[in-house]
């Protein structure tokens, strides 16, 4: 097994007097797609927020690439090479999609000693992404406002990939979309994790995960419920343990397998 | 050729062609190249020249010195709505820009003809302090997260406060006069109240191609003696403005910084700076209005450019940007800047009663409001 | 759809621009043509008596008149329409000059391009000769301050406030220092910036008179400010005991003279100013006939003894 990108350990997190995380252990390997799963409140949100340094942790540590980190604020991890995709914060809708490709990192040209914002680079190289990603962009001036929630988030990815992310984070990205949409981003994805880049997903819908992901790891009340591989384990098994143990077999039961 | 290559490489790397969304019209490239952010502005200029062109035409509106007249109307409300531009699309408003006017002359005045200052040192010293509220202003919007719009409103009052007071208490009279006096062999002066080009003035009138004075002391001389320092001013404010939001690294950080300022700082770009620059800059524009005014004009008045904030951000909304933020143009704003320039002085050229110019700033306003945001609509697909 | 939406967006402005260019092109009369330009803001409800004025006036002579304002009183924008005026080539301009160093260069070019004007209202005959004017028709404010002071004087008045309301006209402020001049005193603090809104100036002129119970007389400069003037005195009791005087005549002022709480109102004849310039140009441009002077039409005191003609137009022609 690959040496791990990023490895928490024991992280705990308390906000006053709650504890949000009680110790949860976690990595991630280059070209893997790891998938955090849980119900509301399993404390995923506080922990990618921690691995993305908004938040700092009350007690554990942090290994990236096999040093011991301290990110004290999101620009740390992002410098760091660990990206991450917001569901509604990722993208600005009234610009242009090579404008928010290129926001906070505007490629510049000079000339006669003033420096241009290059265009011509940021068009071309946006197409060109947004291409290996699947999507045919009509042009690079089309605003994101006109792209679907899919596309978003494909742009946010391949933004983060360009710009030379080692991990990347996705926060719950399907759970606002369609099932078409939910595909492309999901197929995404697996071109991401192709190139060798380590992918975190965070979702409570275990077929997404299970369509994807190459590791498991359930969270429930601030704690791990456990790692599992691709194959170890079934969907419903998996159901199980988000729900928190054995209590869904009866309600499921009850409704006739849907669930 | 490196993007050939690259296309290339993205094919092979991906046999399968993205279909393509059969939802999404084709669109011309006429049809690409005409829905822009200024459409609004340029169909509005062309109807509202269209109008006086048919209604004012024998009236002197199109004389040189008509022309003259309104086209320096419009270049006032030019170089505030620039600033005005740049800042709304930053997500900010500035309601002090009027008071700052009144306040910037007013300073002016004082320093040079009450405390006998040297007119540059007056102006150069004025346009510290402008800019020194300018960065106040956005300081305290960025600290204490109040909307632009309170704080700035504080600061209209505040500023017309102090010019009144500080007139009133150094002069004991609301207007200063005799700046053009100490003005009068000064290096900076006439970069504000100035004319160009006046000696190929001079000759068309000589030569009988423009009017010029029949009696007076000035007879002989052409009417229009040349273009005036305000019109240039304009001019290099709105390439120097639309330069900035549309070719520079800095104009990417104003539309982020306006269309989500949260977004763009997980991003990096600087917000607050943006914010604080672009404050400043929208006082520097008002400083350069009150310059050129009170060099023009030889004095300062207490209640100059009253109201003169909702005429700027009048011209930017009917230029086609958008009030919360993170959209419109400089082009935009300066034709809408002209629309209301030609308007306000074309309407009394036309003969129309003088109290129904409000009425007409309304409508068009409305009208103007309605196409531009059907236009934005058909951009960035806003529902 | 959207060419729908732009069709309907021309059509509407199409149908409001129709109506106006109709009035527009009836306005353009053959005939003598005078721009009369005031530097009073749209809700200076004084002027209303000029514009009937150079109404009646065209009417009577034959000509086009045409009154114009800065519609927020800025002096730098009545600036840009007496330029304006002039380039619309009409055969005079009747105009204030409220601000010498404002407005001299625009009526300079005025009268330069061959064009007649006439001073009314604000100035003095000294200004009205520097800008090459044919003369002016007006009140010496100053004058008329004095008189107004004197005549205070002799009914044992020893200290006033004086309620400013266009606090940023210097020749309007001349009223306050005659007045001073007139008393024997110094003006001092005794001038109160009002604004031009009814409540605040009310609200003002309560606070001054309960911070200085000695005031003997009030004196405001014109119906804006002594309207809300006369409602502040009825609500502190002090209408009918305070000496007051006021400039300019409206209806409330006429009635407050009537019922005795205003001692006098000195009429400008604001009328006078706006007929009399309309029909010398008219007869100037005709006849080649001009009064050899200036012409005051102001100023004439108004008192309890003969209201009945003034009760009639006043707010009209009065």
């Amino acid at each position: 097994m690959a040496e791990p990108i990023i490895d928490m350990r024991n992280i705990e997190k308390h906000f006053g007097s709650v504890i949000a995380l009680a110790g949860v252990s976690v990595d991630v390997i280059p070209g893997e797609c790891h998938c955090l799963l849980g119900d509301n409140g399993a404390g995923k949100s506080t922990f990618i927020k921690t691995m993305s340094g908004v938040h700092k942790p009350s007690a554990g540590e942090i290994f990236f690439e096999g040093k011991p980190m301290n990110f004290d604020s999101p620009r740390d991890s992002i410098d760091a090479g660990i990206a991450t995709v917001y569901q509604d914060l990722a993208m600005i809708p009234l610009m242009s999609v090579a404008r928010n490709f290129f926001m906070g990192n505007e490629p510049t040209r000079k000339i006669a000693g003033i420096s241009f914002f290059d265009h011509q680079k940021a068009n071309d190289v946006t197409m060109a992404e947004m291409k290996k990603m699947g999507i045919n962009l009509r042009s690079p001036d089309q605003a994101v406002g006109t792209l679907s929630g899919g596309e978003r988030q494909t742009v946010a990815i391949a933004r983060a990939v360009h710009f030379g992310a080692k991990v990347l984070i996705l926060d719950e990205p399907t759970s606002a979309l369609g099932v078409r949409q939910t595909a492309n981003v999901l197929a995404t994805v697996d071109k991401v994790r192709s190139q060798g880049i380590g992918v975190v997903l965070i979702t409570h819908n275990v077929r997404h995960a299970m369509a994807v992901g190459d590791r498991f790891t359930v969270l429930d009340r601030g704690k791990t419920l456990g790692t599992a591989n691709r194959g170890e384990i079934t969907p419903e098994e998996l159901q199980d343990l988000m729900a928190g143990g054995q209590k869904l077999a009866t309600l499921e039961g009850s409704l006739g397998g849907t669930v | 050729m490196t993007q050939t290559a690259e296309a290339a490489e993205a094919e092979a790397a991906e046999p399968e062609q993205p279909p393509v969304d059969e939802r999404v019209k084709e669109r011309s490239k006429f049809h690409q190249a005409l829905i822009r952010p200024e459409l609004g502005g340029i169909a509005g200029t062309i109807l509202v020249f269209f109008f006086f062109f048919l209604t004012a035409r024998d009236s002197g509106m199109f004389s040189p010195s008509g022309v003259l007249n309104w086209s320096i109307v419009s270049a006032q409300f030019i170089i505030i709505a620039v600033g005005a531009c740049l800042l709304m699309i930053a997500g900010e408003f500035d309601l002090s820009v009027g008071s700052m006017i009144g306040f910037a002359g007013m300073s002016i005045a004082l320093l040079s003809v009450s405390l006998g200052w040297p007119v540059w040192l007056a102006i150069i010293v004025t346009f510290i302090l402008c800019m020194g509220v300018g960065a106040l202003n956005g300081w305290l919007v960025i600290k204490t997260g109040l909307p632009s719009f309170i704080v700035t409103l504080a600061f209209l009052f505040i500023l017309r406060g102090l010019t009144i007071f500080a007139a009133i208490t150094t002069t004991n009279k609301t207007i200063v006069g005799g700046i053009r006096d100490v003005a009068e062999g000064d290096w900076l002066a006439p970069i504000f109240g100035g004319k160009i080009f006046t000696g190929f003035f001079q000759w068309m009138g000589d030569a009988g191609w423009i009017e010029t004075f029949e009696r007076g002391t000035r007879k002989g001389q052409p009417v229009v003696e040349g273009i005036p320092m305000l019109i240039v001013w304009a001019l290099v404010l709105v390439i120097f403005g639309h330069w900035l939001l549309t070719k520079t690294k800095f104009g990417n950080w104003i539309f982020a910084s306006g269309g989500d300022a949260r977004s763009a700082d997980y991003v990096g770009v600087p917000v607050n700076r943006v914010k604080i620059l672009m404050f400043m800059f929208t006082a520097f524009c008002a400083c350069v209005f009150a310059t050129a005014q009170v060099m023009e004009f030889g004095s300062a008045g207490a209640d100059r450019g009253l109201l003169k904030e909702f005429e700027a951000i009048i011209s930017v909304v009917i230029g086609g940007a958008l009030l919360t933020g993170g959209y419109g143009s400089v082009i935009g704003a300066a034709l809408g800047a002209i629309i209301f320039g030609v308007v306000q002085q074309g309407l009394f050229f036309a003969g129309v009663e003088s109290s129904l110019f409000r009425v007409f700033l309304g409508v068009i306003l409305l009208l103007a409001v309605i196409l531009n945001t059907y236009i934005r609509r058909m951009i960035t697909g806003e529902k | 759809m959207k060419k729908i939406k732009l069709l309907a967006a021309a059509a509407l402005s199409v149908a409001i621009a129709v109506p106006l260019a109709m009035m527009s092109t009836s306005a353009v009369a053959a005939g003598e043509r005078y721009i009369l330009v005031s530097h009073a803001p749209d809700s200076d409800s004084w002027w209303n008596t000029i514009k009937n004025g150079i109404t009646l006036a065209g009417k009577q002579m034959g000509v086009k008149v045409e009154y114009r304002n800065p519609p927020t009183g800025d002096l730098a924008d009545m600036a840009r329409i007496i330029e304006q005026a002039t380039a619309s080539r009409p055969n005079g301009i009747i105009t204030t000059l409220a601000d010498f160093d404002v407005l001299s260069g625009p009526i300079r070019n005025a009268v330069d391009q061959g064009i007649n004007v006439i001073i009314m209202n604000s100035g003095t005959p000294e200004q009205t000769r520097k800008v090459g004017a044919l003369m002016f028709v007006g009140q010496p404010e100053y004058d008329a301050g004095y008189a107004a002071g004197l005549r205070a004087k002799g009914d044992g008045i020893k200290s006033f406030v004086c309620v400013n309301h266009v606090i940023s006209n210097a020749v309007v402020a001349e009223r306050c220092r005659g007045f001073a001049d007139g008393l024997g005193i110094k003006l001092g603090n005794s001038m109160l910036d009002s604004g031009q809104d009814p409540s605040e100036i009310k609200n003002r002129v309560l606070a001054y008179l309960s911070a200085n119970p000695k005031t003997d007389a009030i004196l405001t400069l014109g119906p804006t400010s002594a309207d809300p003037t006369l409602l502040a005195l009825k609500e502190n009791g002090l209408a009918g005991d305070i000496y007051f005087g006021t400039f300019d005549l409206g209806d409330n002022i006429v009635k407050g003279i009537k019922s005795g709480i205003i001692q006098w109102g000195i009429d400008q004849q604001p009328f006078l100013q706006a007929y009399l310039p309309v029909v010398v140009l008219t007869n100037y441009d005709r006849y080649g006939v001009l009064p050899g002077n200036n012409i005051n039409s102001g100023p004439g005191f108004v008192t309890k003894d003969g209201l009945t003609l003034v009760e009639k137009y006043a707010g009209e022609y009065r």
